[in-house]
């Protein structure tokens, strides 16, 4: 992986230097915030995140799950309790309730951990610990033949520290 | 995460004292160099703080030597008079269980519906949640005369071919509690990931702890694409949370409203406790909230504006509470049914008045000073209201099991119930495993949420706006903090 980082200490000059990348496309743009905004995420414009997609299949199974366990375990030790019926689907709701809040929060961070592709071992190349602290950065993926149109374009926008990386 | 849109006005309109966005402000918070370094700097142990663990876990070890005089006595050292057989236990264990409940209140439902104060408060409450699950999750099993069978409860193909009846309210419990710690534990961690990349990073000194920070950061990068999963995810969790948090105490609540005893067997039960719950753990909240920001000095984070709006909260649950308490008295007298007149007048005049009276000062009376907005924004008379909601809160489950189970149907059954110095030692051992979780954790991860509070933080502009940053047509307006008092 080889690219260009452009270090920004300003919100609106990273915004800015993002929408002049995307206009030009020298490559593909990862951006470091130290905490989320919406300017940024507006700048960027990536796809809704398909953690819900976990979040609804895990609930689903999850409270699937909680029926079955109930219903399947009422019949194989049958005991008739206040003349209900053996398989008695109001006080099972609680359980598939708690199941399906079980499993489907704990799906959701599976579904977290995968796409956000942690937890990893190293950390990737471009990444400073400024990032995390207060600075912005802007990461271009790219060839070298592209590098000195993403580097012009990072200082022309207000990157205080523009560097090549591989 | 944080709650940050709010309306501006027209820039020719007359500016005037934005109120209700208070509690949002940080007017003596200036950068997120400030931030990294004062919410970082509180991680760093002090004298104090070994003493107060010292305490805790002097606490927590008569806690442990009671418990093993009881199983080695059997149980009944601890004070049960048939048919009072549930007591302190089943009594501390609800007090717990509702303890936490602020802490998800908090951190979860606050949180969807984008209520501002809890930034800066959230942190707290949630560890104190997970704490108190994990101190709850004990009391039944201390209940039980042959403790080491409590794997009975769960569901597992076993030589016996005995499964859980899960009809009973109990097995609810287990798995309403399970999935309680379970789901607030991992809110609570995916939160810390970003704040323990902070301490990552600013980690220089010890090569270990950078290691530890490291491994339990998972390697988080801070990336467009981690946070944007991370926030769905995270707001999915707070969803999953909030019924979660309801049903808990509604499930806790069912323990006692399944039976016929009177005063437990009625409908208003689950309400009633989890709101009883959430008023409980405001006073947890304020009890730890208000020393932590002094010794810590952070009274600029979680400032005068934070603790009057949770405050009005304590409020709002108090009168749901004390509006339960008289429903109660309403039911009992409007159903005609005997039992249930005779056992209310034992609770109110009876042998158990002045438990009662305990719970009625504590719970109904004294937080109606709320109401002054004086008292709402004194930090002492916070600290001292908490006790005695804490108190009052754990009188509120005595009256609830104790009264019910010596005055029951049959009159040759009623008698009293008197603790032993076995409960009163696990009620103290309780205390000390709590605090002794909660001195570990402040010392080890940051009390604030960083990367949260830098989002209510103005970010550096390159040419200042007068309504914010406009390059994408958002307006995040930053003003004085009102009505101007924050320390």
């Amino acid at each position: 992986m080889q690219g260009v980082l452009g270090a920004f200490h300003e919100l609106d000059a990273a915004v800015s230097a993002i929408e002049a990348l995307k206009k030009n496309g020298p490559g593909l743009i990862r951006v470091f915030t130290p905490t989320p905004r919406h300017e940024l995420e507006e700048a960027i414009a990536a796809p809704p995140s398909p953690v819900r997609r976990f979040t609804l299949i895990g609930g689903l199974l999850g409270v699937t799950f909680g029926y079955w366990i109930a219903i399947w375990v009422s019949d194989y030790w049958p005991l008739v309790v206040g003349g209900k019926p053996i398989a008695s689907w109001v006080p099972y709701t609680v359980f598939g309730f708690e199941v399906m809040v079980l499993i489907g929060g704990l799906s959701t961070v599976v579904g977290l951990l995968i796409n956000a592709r942690i937890p990893r071992l190293t950390l990737m190349v471009g990444y400073d610990p400024r990032f995390s602290h207060g600075d912005y950065g802007v990461w271009v993926e790219c060839t070298p033949e592209k590098a000195r149109t993403a580097e012009a374009l990072l200082r022309e926008h207000g990157a205080v520290e523009v560097r090549r990386e591989r | 995460m944080a709650a940050t849109a709010k309306p501006i006005p027209a820039r020719d309109e007359p500016r005037r004292p934005n109120i209700a966005s208070a509690d949002v402000q940080l007017p003596a918070v200036k950068d997120f160099e400030q931030v990294d370094r004062e919410i970082v700097g509180t991680l760093h142990p002090t004298v104090a703080w070994f003493m107060g663990l010292g305490v805790a876990v002097f606490f927590l070890l008569i806690g442990i030597a009671t418990w093993m005089y009881q199983i080695y006595s059997g149980l009944g050292v601890a004070g049960y008079n048939p048919p009072v057989m549930w007591g302190v236990y089943i009594i501390t264990f609800v007090f717990w269980i509702g303890i936490g409940h602020a802490g998800t209140l908090i951190s979860a439902i606050l949180y969807l519906f984008r209520a501002g104060f809890r930034t800066t408060i959230y942190r707290c409450a949630e560890a104190m949640t997970v704490f108190a699950v994990m101190t709850a999750g004990l009391f039944p099993i201390l209940h039980l005369g042959r403790p080491w069978k409590f794997f009975w409860l769960i569901p597992y193909p076993n030589w016996r071919y005995i499964w859980p009846q899960f009809k009973s309210p109990l097995v609810w419990d287990v798995f309403a509690i399970l999935t309680y710690f379970t789901i607030s534990s991992t809110f609570l961690f995916i939160g810390l990931i970003p704040d323990i990349a902070v301490l990552r990073d600013r980690e220089n000194i010890s090569p270990i702890r950078k290691r530890i920070f490291s491994v339990l950061s998972l390697g988080w990068r801070n990336t467009d694409n981690e946070w944007r999963h991370f926030a769905r995810a995270y707001l999915f969790l707070a969803a999953f949370s909030t019924p979660l948090v309801l049903s808990v105490h509604s499930v806790v609540s069912f323990d006692f409203a399944m039976a016929l005893t009177p005063g437990w067997h009625t409908t208003i039960f689950p309400p009633y406790f989890v709101a009883g719950a959430i008023f409980s753990g405001m006073g947890m909240v304020f009890t730890i909230i208000i020393p932590l920001r002094r010794w810590f000095g952070l009274k600029h984070y979680v400032t005068i504006n934070h603790l009057d709006a949770a405050a009005k909260l304590c409020l709002f649950t108090s009168l749901v509470v004390g509006c339960a308490y008289m429903t109660e008295w309403f039911v009992a007298w409007f159903s005609g049914n005997e039992v249930e007149q005779s056992f209310f007048a034992n609770r109110i005049w009876g042998q158990w008045w002045w438990s009662s009276a305990i719970l009625y000062t504590c719970n109904m009376i004294l937080p109606l000073t709320l109401f002054s907005q004086k008292l709402r924004r004194s930090p002492t008379w916070l600290f001292i209201l908490s006790f005695t909601v804490n108190i009052g809160m754990w009188f509120e489950r005595f009256v609830i099991v104790v009264p019910s189970l010596s005055h029951e149907f049959e009159p040759w059954q009623w008698t009293s119930y008197r603790p032993t110095w076995v409960d009163y030692g696990i009620l103290l051992g309780s205390f000390g495993w709590f605090s002794m979780w909660f001195m570990l954790f402040i010392k080890q991860l940051p009390v604030i949420a960083i990367a949260e509070v830098k989002e209510i933080l103005p970010p550096k502009l390159r040419k200042p706006h007068p309504h914010g940053i406009d390059s994408t047509g958002r307006h995040f307006e930053y003003e004085a903090d009102t009505p101007g008092e924050y320390a």
